[in-house]
Protein backbone atom coordinates (compact mmCIF):
# COMPACT_ATOMS: atom_id res chain seq x y z
CA UNK A 1 0.00 0.00 0.00
CA UNK A 2 1.54 3.34 -0.87
CA UNK A 3 2.23 5.36 2.39
CA UNK A 4 3.31 8.76 0.29
CA UNK A 5 1.76 10.99 -2.00
CA UNK A 6 2.71 10.01 -5.83
CA UNK A 7 3.31 13.92 -6.11
CA UNK A 8 6.06 14.30 -3.93
CA UNK A 9 8.24 11.35 -5.09
CA UNK A 10 10.12 12.28 -8.83
CA UNK A 11 10.96 8.53 -9.73
CA UNK A 12 11.16 7.76 -13.39
CA UNK A 13 9.98 11.19 -14.22
CA UNK A 14 12.04 12.15 -17.69
CA UNK A 15 10.74 15.65 -18.38
CA UNK A 16 12.20 18.61 -16.99
CA UNK A 17 10.81 21.17 -15.43
CA UNK A 18 11.43 24.57 -17.59
CA UNK A 19 10.34 27.75 -17.65
CA UNK A 20 7.53 29.38 -15.65
CA UNK A 21 5.05 25.86 -15.49
CA UNK A 22 4.38 23.16 -18.04
CA UNK A 23 2.40 25.11 -20.09
CA UNK A 24 5.53 27.84 -20.65
CA UNK A 25 7.79 24.46 -20.49
CA UNK A 26 5.58 23.64 -23.95
CA UNK A 27 5.87 27.00 -25.67
CA UNK A 28 9.40 27.40 -25.42
CA UNK A 29 9.97 23.67 -26.80
CA UNK A 30 7.59 24.39 -29.54
CA UNK A 31 9.58 27.49 -30.39
CA UNK A 32 12.93 25.64 -30.48
CA UNK A 33 11.50 22.90 -32.00
CA UNK A 34 10.38 25.51 -35.18
CA UNK A 35 13.54 26.99 -35.41
CA UNK A 36 14.90 23.61 -35.36
CA UNK A 37 13.17 23.17 -38.87
CA UNK A 38 13.61 26.18 -40.41
CA UNK A 39 17.68 26.49 -39.98
CA UNK A 40 18.76 22.59 -39.04
CA UNK A 41 20.98 23.30 -36.27
CA UNK A 42 20.71 25.50 -33.55
CA UNK A 43 22.61 26.43 -30.23
CA UNK A 44 20.93 26.75 -26.88
CA UNK A 45 21.57 25.13 -23.19
CA UNK A 46 22.60 21.49 -23.31
CA UNK A 47 18.38 21.17 -21.01
CA UNK A 48 16.81 22.37 -23.56
CA UNK A 49 18.52 20.61 -26.98
CA UNK A 50 18.46 17.60 -24.64
CA UNK A 51 14.05 18.26 -24.32
CA UNK A 52 14.31 19.31 -27.78
CA UNK A 53 16.07 16.01 -28.99
CA UNK A 54 12.43 14.02 -27.90
CA UNK A 55 10.06 15.86 -29.85
CA UNK A 56 11.85 16.62 -32.90
CA UNK A 57 12.20 12.76 -33.42
CA UNK A 58 8.36 12.43 -32.35
CA UNK A 59 7.79 14.93 -35.06
CA UNK A 60 9.60 13.30 -37.84
CA UNK A 61 7.72 9.88 -37.13
CA UNK A 62 4.26 12.06 -37.46
CA UNK A 63 5.88 12.91 -40.50
CA UNK A 64 6.13 9.77 -41.71
CA UNK A 65 3.07 8.78 -41.57
CA UNK A 66 2.30 11.18 -44.33
CA UNK A 67 0.73 14.58 -45.40
CA UNK A 68 -2.97 13.15 -45.54
CA UNK A 69 -3.03 11.35 -41.91
CA UNK A 70 -5.04 13.68 -39.79
CA UNK A 71 -3.26 13.22 -36.38
CA UNK A 72 -0.04 13.74 -38.46
CA UNK A 73 -1.55 16.89 -39.80
CA UNK A 74 -2.65 18.71 -36.09
CA UNK A 75 0.90 17.59 -34.45
CA UNK A 76 2.31 19.74 -37.18
CA UNK A 77 0.46 22.44 -37.38
CA UNK A 78 0.51 22.74 -33.67
CA UNK A 79 4.37 22.29 -33.48
CA UNK A 80 5.04 24.48 -35.99
CA UNK A 81 4.21 27.71 -35.35
CA UNK A 82 5.42 29.44 -38.73
CA UNK A 83 3.32 27.56 -41.26
CA UNK A 84 5.31 27.18 -44.07
CA UNK A 85 7.25 25.15 -42.26
CA UNK A 86 4.73 22.29 -42.51
CA UNK A 87 5.08 21.36 -46.07
CA UNK A 88 9.14 21.39 -45.62
CA UNK A 89 8.33 18.94 -42.99
CA UNK A 90 6.51 16.55 -44.88
CA UNK A 91 8.46 17.00 -48.56
CA UNK A 92 11.88 17.27 -47.31
CA UNK A 93 12.16 15.64 -43.79
CA UNK A 94 10.33 12.63 -43.91
CA UNK A 95 11.93 11.69 -47.05
CA UNK A 96 15.00 12.48 -45.95
CA UNK A 97 15.04 10.01 -42.95
CA UNK A 98 12.70 7.28 -44.80
CA UNK A 99 15.58 4.97 -44.18
CA UNK A 100 16.27 5.72 -40.73
CA UNK A 101 14.29 4.21 -38.12
CA UNK A 102 15.75 6.47 -34.94
CA UNK A 103 18.49 9.06 -34.52
CA UNK A 104 17.25 11.90 -36.81
CA UNK A 105 19.04 14.79 -34.87
CA UNK A 106 22.82 15.21 -33.60
CA UNK A 107 23.59 17.01 -30.23
CA UNK A 108 26.86 17.85 -29.46
CA UNK A 109 28.07 19.99 -26.18
CA UNK A 110 30.05 23.40 -26.99
CA UNK A 111 32.20 25.44 -24.57
CA UNK A 112 30.04 27.31 -22.34
CA UNK A 113 28.45 30.42 -22.92
CA UNK A 114 30.87 33.82 -22.60
CA UNK A 115 28.34 35.58 -20.57
CA UNK A 116 28.43 36.17 -16.95
CA UNK A 117 26.25 32.99 -16.31
CA UNK A 118 28.95 30.29 -17.94
CA UNK A 119 25.63 28.28 -19.21
CA UNK A 120 26.25 24.60 -20.52
CA UNK A 121 25.46 25.20 -24.47
CA UNK A 122 24.83 22.47 -27.21
CA UNK A 123 24.43 22.50 -31.16
CA UNK A 124 21.30 20.40 -32.07
CA UNK A 125 21.10 19.44 -35.34
CA UNK A 126 18.85 17.19 -38.28
CA UNK A 127 21.64 14.66 -40.25
CA UNK A 128 22.01 15.37 -43.67
CA UNK A 129 21.57 18.93 -43.27
CA UNK A 130 23.12 21.48 -46.48
CA UNK A 131 25.83 22.90 -43.74
CA UNK A 132 29.55 21.66 -43.28
CA UNK A 133 29.36 18.97 -40.76
CA UNK A 134 30.01 19.70 -37.45
CA UNK A 135 32.57 17.28 -36.69
CA UNK A 136 34.39 17.21 -40.21
CA UNK A 137 35.51 13.07 -41.55
CA UNK A 138 38.85 13.35 -41.86
CA UNK A 139 41.11 11.61 -45.14
CA UNK A 140 43.36 9.66 -44.69
CA UNK A 141 46.42 11.09 -46.24
CA UNK A 142 47.86 9.36 -49.89
CA UNK A 143 50.90 10.52 -49.40
CA UNK A 144 52.31 9.52 -46.35
CA UNK A 145 54.95 6.58 -46.35
CA UNK A 146 52.92 4.06 -44.92
CA UNK A 147 50.29 5.00 -47.21
CA UNK A 148 52.18 4.49 -50.48
CA UNK A 149 53.87 1.46 -49.68
CA UNK A 150 50.45 -0.36 -48.77
CA UNK A 151 49.05 1.56 -52.16
CA UNK A 152 52.09 -1.08 -53.62
CA UNK A 153 51.46 -3.89 -52.19
CA UNK A 154 47.94 -3.51 -53.04
CA UNK A 155 48.77 -3.01 -56.90
CA UNK A 156 51.31 -5.83 -56.85
CA UNK A 157 48.54 -8.26 -55.21
CA UNK A 158 45.96 -6.94 -57.97
CA UNK A 159 48.76 -8.02 -60.27
CA UNK A 160 49.38 -11.61 -59.16
CA UNK A 161 46.10 -12.10 -59.14
CA UNK A 162 45.12 -10.80 -62.26
CA UNK A 163 48.14 -12.97 -64.17
CA UNK A 164 46.86 -16.48 -62.16
CA UNK A 165 43.46 -16.02 -63.33
CA UNK B 1 -7.83 28.51 101.47
CA UNK B 2 -11.35 28.49 99.40
CA UNK B 3 -10.06 31.95 97.96
CA UNK B 4 -7.10 30.42 96.37
CA UNK B 5 -8.92 29.28 93.18
CA UNK B 6 -10.52 32.75 92.77
CA UNK B 7 -6.90 34.03 93.19
CA UNK B 8 -5.19 31.87 90.65
CA UNK B 9 -8.21 32.48 88.55
CA UNK B 10 -7.72 36.40 88.79
CA UNK B 11 -4.06 35.85 88.03
CA UNK B 12 -4.81 34.18 84.69
CA UNK B 13 -6.75 36.49 83.92
CA UNK B 14 -4.55 39.10 84.41
CA UNK B 15 -1.84 37.78 82.70
CA UNK B 16 -3.62 36.73 79.42
CA UNK B 17 -4.41 40.65 79.61
CA UNK B 18 -1.06 41.89 80.06
CA UNK B 19 -0.68 39.76 77.22
CA UNK B 20 -3.03 40.93 75.00
CA UNK B 21 -2.02 44.12 75.90
CA UNK B 22 1.74 43.33 74.56
CA UNK B 23 0.52 41.50 71.47
CA UNK B 24 -1.71 44.49 70.38
CA UNK B 25 1.38 47.30 71.46
CA UNK B 26 3.52 44.90 69.18
CA UNK B 27 0.55 44.79 66.59
CA UNK B 28 0.66 41.02 66.18
CA UNK B 29 -2.71 40.83 66.67
CA UNK B 30 -4.20 41.07 63.70
CA UNK B 31 -5.78 38.11 62.19
CA UNK B 32 -4.85 38.30 58.33
CA UNK B 33 -8.37 38.27 56.83
CA UNK B 34 -10.63 40.87 55.08
CA UNK B 35 -13.10 42.31 57.03
CA UNK B 36 -15.68 42.17 54.49
CA UNK B 37 -15.05 39.93 50.71
CA UNK B 38 -17.31 41.32 48.15
CA UNK B 39 -17.73 40.02 44.59
CA UNK B 40 -17.35 41.99 41.73
CA UNK B 41 -15.57 42.82 38.63
CA UNK B 42 -11.62 44.23 38.78
CA UNK B 43 -11.89 47.62 39.95
CA UNK B 44 -7.81 48.42 39.01
CA UNK B 45 -7.83 50.55 35.69
CA UNK B 46 -4.23 52.18 36.64
CA UNK B 47 -2.53 48.36 37.55
CA UNK B 48 -3.41 47.69 33.58
CA UNK B 49 -2.06 50.80 32.01
CA UNK B 50 1.30 50.07 33.86
CA UNK B 51 1.17 46.00 33.12
CA UNK B 52 0.80 47.49 29.29
CA UNK B 53 3.79 50.31 29.79
CA UNK B 54 5.83 47.22 31.04
CA UNK B 55 5.53 45.10 28.12
CA UNK B 56 6.07 48.12 25.50
CA UNK B 57 9.59 48.39 26.97
CA UNK B 58 10.24 44.91 27.46
CA UNK B 59 9.79 44.06 23.50
CA UNK B 60 13.15 45.45 22.18
CA UNK B 61 15.22 44.89 25.49
CA UNK B 62 18.11 42.69 24.72
CA UNK B 63 19.83 42.54 27.93
CA UNK B 64 17.90 39.32 29.13
CA UNK B 65 17.77 37.68 25.72
CA UNK B 66 21.49 37.71 25.12
CA UNK B 67 21.79 34.67 27.71
CA UNK B 68 20.47 32.36 24.90
CA UNK B 69 22.24 33.70 21.40
CA UNK B 70 24.93 31.19 20.58
CA UNK B 71 28.70 33.14 20.93
CA UNK B 72 31.73 31.77 20.40
CA UNK B 73 33.45 30.62 23.37
CA UNK B 74 37.11 31.16 22.77
CA UNK B 75 39.03 32.60 19.80
CA UNK B 76 39.90 30.45 16.56
CA UNK B 77 43.66 29.28 16.54
CA UNK B 78 45.44 30.11 13.14
CA UNK B 79 45.91 26.41 12.75
CA UNK B 80 42.61 25.33 13.08
CA UNK B 81 41.33 28.20 10.57
CA UNK B 82 44.20 26.74 8.35
CA UNK B 83 42.76 23.23 8.27
CA UNK B 84 39.47 24.50 7.75
CA UNK B 85 39.77 27.06 4.89
CA UNK B 86 42.40 24.07 3.24
CA UNK B 87 40.21 21.52 3.56
CA UNK B 88 39.80 19.09 0.47
CA UNK B 89 36.44 20.37 -0.50
CA UNK B 90 37.76 24.15 -0.67
CA UNK B 91 40.48 23.28 -2.73
CA UNK B 92 40.86 23.88 -6.53
CA UNK B 93 40.09 20.49 -8.58
CA UNK B 94 42.62 19.62 -10.86
CA UNK B 95 41.40 18.42 -14.66
CA UNK B 96 42.59 16.12 -16.75
CA UNK B 97 40.32 15.75 -19.09
CA UNK B 98 41.96 18.63 -21.21
CA UNK B 99 43.55 17.65 -25.04
CA UNK B 100 44.38 19.53 -27.91
CA UNK B 101 42.50 19.29 -30.80
CA UNK B 102 43.70 16.91 -33.63
CA UNK B 103 42.60 19.50 -35.71
CA UNK B 104 43.40 23.22 -35.11
CA UNK B 105 45.59 22.51 -31.94
CA UNK B 106 43.63 24.43 -29.55
CA UNK B 107 43.04 22.94 -26.04
CA UNK B 108 39.56 21.38 -25.41
CA UNK B 109 37.69 19.27 -23.46
CA UNK B 110 37.13 15.58 -23.86
CA UNK B 111 33.20 15.24 -24.48
CA UNK B 112 32.81 19.03 -25.64
CA UNK B 113 33.66 20.27 -29.11
CA UNK B 114 36.71 22.03 -30.14
CA UNK B 115 35.19 25.85 -29.98
CA UNK B 116 38.34 27.29 -32.60
CA UNK B 117 36.00 24.69 -34.79
CA UNK B 118 33.34 25.63 -34.31
CA UNK B 119 33.62 28.91 -34.77
CA UNK B 120 34.75 28.36 -37.85
CA UNK B 121 32.07 26.24 -38.89
CA UNK B 122 29.55 29.02 -37.61
CA UNK B 123 31.30 31.51 -39.80
CA UNK B 124 30.78 29.52 -42.89
CA UNK B 125 27.04 28.24 -41.93
CA UNK B 126 26.38 32.21 -41.36
CA UNK B 127 27.42 32.69 -44.62
CA UNK B 128 25.40 30.30 -46.44
CA UNK B 129 22.67 31.71 -44.49
CA UNK B 130 23.19 35.24 -45.79
CA UNK B 131 23.34 33.96 -48.91
CA UNK B 132 19.68 31.61 -48.43
CA UNK B 133 18.03 35.02 -47.60
CA UNK B 134 19.18 36.77 -49.95
CA UNK B 135 17.72 33.40 -52.33
CA UNK B 136 14.36 33.63 -50.96
CA UNK B 137 13.83 37.51 -50.29
CA UNK B 138 11.68 37.46 -47.28
CA UNK B 139 9.93 35.85 -44.43
CA UNK B 140 8.43 32.83 -44.02
CA UNK B 141 9.18 31.54 -47.56
CA UNK B 142 10.87 28.15 -46.79
CA UNK B 143 11.02 25.90 -49.62
CA UNK B 144 9.85 22.68 -50.41
CA UNK B 145 13.09 21.43 -51.30
CA UNK B 146 16.46 20.30 -50.39
CA UNK B 147 19.01 22.58 -50.35
CA UNK B 148 23.00 22.06 -51.58
CA UNK B 149 25.83 24.20 -51.18
CA UNK B 150 27.78 24.71 -54.15
CA UNK B 151 31.14 26.71 -54.07
CA UNK B 152 33.31 27.91 -57.37
CA UNK B 153 33.57 26.00 -60.12
CA UNK B 154 31.46 22.82 -58.68
CA UNK B 155 28.29 21.71 -60.78
CA UNK B 156 25.39 20.23 -59.85
CA UNK B 157 25.21 16.30 -59.35
CA UNK B 158 23.21 13.80 -60.12
CA UNK B 159 21.97 13.76 -56.73
CA UNK B 160 21.22 17.63 -56.61
CA UNK B 161 19.03 17.81 -59.44
CA UNK B 162 15.59 18.65 -58.07
CA UNK B 163 17.72 20.63 -54.41
CA UNK B 164 17.62 24.34 -54.40
CA UNK B 165 21.39 25.41 -55.26
CA UNK B 166 22.94 27.97 -53.00
CA UNK B 167 26.21 29.25 -54.74
CA UNK B 168 29.40 30.73 -52.57
CA UNK B 169 31.87 32.68 -54.31
CA UNK B 170 34.79 31.06 -52.72
CA UNK B 171 37.01 27.73 -53.21
CA UNK B 172 35.45 24.51 -51.31
CA UNK B 173 37.41 24.50 -47.25
CA UNK B 174 38.91 21.34 -46.78
CA UNK B 175 37.35 20.73 -43.99
CA UNK B 176 33.68 20.79 -46.09
CA UNK B 177 33.94 17.98 -47.96
CA UNK B 178 30.54 16.61 -50.09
Amino acid sequence: MRLTLRALISHGRVARKMGLGPESRINMLRNLLTGLVRHERIETTTARADEVRFYAEKLVDYAKRGDTDEKAMKMASFWLTEKDLVPKLFNVLAPRFETHSKGYTRMARLPNRDNLDRAKMAVLEYKGNPFPPLYPVKKDNELTLINQLLRGYREDRAQQLATKA
Amino acid sequence: MINLTALVQSLRRSLLHIESRLLQAAGLDRQLAPALAVNGPSLLPQLDKEEEVEQQQHHPGLSDSILWMAAPKKRRTIEVNRTRRRSDSKLLKVKNNIEPCPECGHLKQKHVMCGFCYAKVCRETALIRQQIKEMEGGPLRAPTVETVVLYEGETPSEQDKDKRIVERSRKRPAWFSQ
